[in-house]
């Protein structure tokens, strides 16, 4: 077992942040992900990265139980998913929702605040103020009002960061959280990442970009329907462990070649 | 019979009661409309009037509790059968839909004419629910479909911050914990029962625009799901309205046709004067 060693957990909780045991993932009858081993201690922002079609969502997707495991099973915090909902905040892959749907902003941030509100019970104000306070955080104070469809990728991006802030999570998955999306909100992005990380958090992002992979996360995980490795960025992120990663095409490759180059340079 | 400016007692009562239907059924239909299920509800339309038939066949009688009982189980069971499909066999969306509302809607229209033509006691009449026609209804009918109206609409206010979430954005509401697929088995049953409380009114070939045409004509004038709704209610209520005083006006004109024809204008018009010329929702 891999196991990613940062300093303990806070609190009460009687094991690691989140804990993947032997976890085996079939669509149908064809396995996805085979027997995943994989231990991560908050806090910290651990990067899960590998090439299309590695099962890097699927992973996210077999944790939070939106597909069923056919093996093995997952913990967080020591203990499983339905005791811990709660502590977990998500963000989706941008294209899975219509952005043309009749919400504002402040709608969907809202949403965030669904899980502690219960069933049929409103938002009221202590929930707008909450939701304003995490629009502010990702910078889209001034579009609270606006429908959903008229932000630009990287905007849209992060209202569904906001939505996972009004979450108030100790865990928070990110599926591919910058496919698409401008400079500017990138970088706000992994800002707010990182103050999560210093407040304590764990976040897991599903990820594609070795270069700003290598830059920002402090350890990662290396899947292609196995985990291939997993430890801090540095040791992992080596050419060795890329081509077993990758054996893809040969532009893939070079693709490659060029982000191992600036991986190393990357302390 | 007393009467309210010419207007006989009897239909401003019925009318009062499909203007209710109509409301519903713009509100519920919203909510199809934006989970992407509009089909669905057309499949359960047509095969309302197997269990029309079949309802009247079995207890020999036509009142109307009865025959849209009957309507209700065909509609659910027809719902069934494309969830039966979808999941075990290869059969596209569309394509089991077409399956499902083509053999049911065959099987209802020969179980009917079958009725018609060995003239069984009671039995003429029943082709009212191929087009809709609200001249024959009772008071007791009209509060019976105003009564299962505001029911729906109730439950819908009740859960609309779930049935919204569901709707934009299942994923997420699945891991907040959420019976996404019980959520979803609830708005379909809401929509195939307003198919069948629209069926009196609209028919069953002509029901399921009450239920899709008035959220697309909503979603031209609003942004905001809460709006959409209720915007939507009030075009159906409009609609249903409308077809109700035009065949109290011409005998023996269908109310079905002229429902349509009213949410299809208003459909049109706020296509032409809705701001910013919304896409559809």
């Amino acid at each position: 077992m891999e196991r990613v060693t940062r300093t303990s957990g806070p609190g009460s909780d009687s094991g690691p942040a989140l804990e993947f045991h032997d976890v085996t993932v079939a669509y149908g009858r064809r396995p996805v992900l085979w027997n995943i081993d994989l231990v991560i201690e908050a806090p910290g922002l651990f990067g899960i990265i590998g090439p299309n079609g590695a099962g890097k969502s699927t992973l996210l997707k077999a944790a939070l139980g939106l597909v069923p495991l056919a093996g093995g099973s997952v913990r967080f915090f020591g203990r499983p998913l339905d005791e811990v909902r709660r502590r977990i905040g998500y963000v989706p892959q941008r294209e899975t929702v219509d952005w043309d749907f009749p919400v504002s902003v402040m709608d969907v941030v809202l949403m965030g605040t669904y899980a502690r509100l219960g069933w049929f019970r409103r938002p009221g104000s202590g929930e707008r103020a909450l939701a304003n306070a995490c629009l502010d955080r990702v910078g889209l104070a001034d579009v609270a009002d606006r429908q959903i469809g008229r932000l630009s990728g990287g905007q849209q991006q992060r209202v569904f960061l906001a939505r996972a802030l009004a979450q108030q999570a100790d865990l928070y998955f990110l599926d591919e959280p910058l496919a698409g999306v401008d400079a500017r909100s990138q970088e706000q992005i992994f800002r707010v990442l990182a103050e999560l990380r210093a407040a304590g958090k764990l976040v897991v992002v599903v990820h594609h970009d070795l270069r700003t992979a290598a830059e920002w996360f402090d350890a990662v995980a290396l899947v292609d329907m196995r985990l291939v490795a997993a430890g801090p960025t540095a040791a992992v992120l080596t050419p060795e462990n890329l081509r077993r990663t990758y054996a893809g095409p040969l532009d893939v490759l070079d693709e490659l070649g060029r982000a191992i180059e600036q991986g190393r340079r990357t302390p | 019979m007393t009467s309210l400016a010419g207007i006989p007692y009897n239909t401003l009562v019925v009318a009062a009661g499909v203007a209710a239907v109509g409301f519903a059924a713009g509100v519920i239909g919203s909510l199809g409309v934006l989970r992407k299920r509009a089909l669905a509800g057309d499949a359960a339309a047509h095969a309302t009037l197997v269990g029309v038939a079949a309802a009247f066949l079995v207890t020999g009688r036509r009142d109307l509790p009865v025959l849209l009982l009957g309507a209700l189980v065909a509609a659910v069971a027809s719902l069934g059968v494309l969830v039966l499909i979808r999941r075990f066999t290869r059969t596209r969306d569309d394509a089991a839909t077409a399956i499902v509302l083509g053999v049911s809607f065959g099987l209802g229209i020969t179980l009917l004419s079958g009725i018609t033509a060995r003239g069984i006691p009671g039995g003429g009449g029943l082709e009212q629910f191929l087009l809709g026609h609200t001249a024959a209804l009772t008071a007791a009918d009209a509060g019976l479909l105003a009564a299962v109206s505001a029911a729906a609409v109730l439950l819908v206010w009740l859960g609309l911050k779930e049935a919204v979430l569901v709707a934009f954005d299942p994923d997420f509401a699945a891991a907040l914990g959420w019976p996404v697929t019980v959520i979803d088995y609830a708005l379909v049953a809401l929509v195939a029962v307003m198919v069948v409380v629209g069926l009196p009114a609209a028919g069953a070939v002509l029901v399921t625009a009450l239920v899709v045409i008035p959220p697309v004509a909503a979603r031209q004038w609003t942004d905001r799901a809460g709006t959409m709704l209720l915007l939507a209610g009030l075009i159906g209520l409009v609609s249903a309205v409308a077809g109700v005083a035009a065949s109290a006006v011409v005998p023996r004109l269908a109310t079905g046709p002229t429902i349509v024809l009213m949410a299809a204008a208003i459909f049109a018009l706020s296509l032409l004067l809705a701001p910013g010329r919304r896409r559809g929702a």
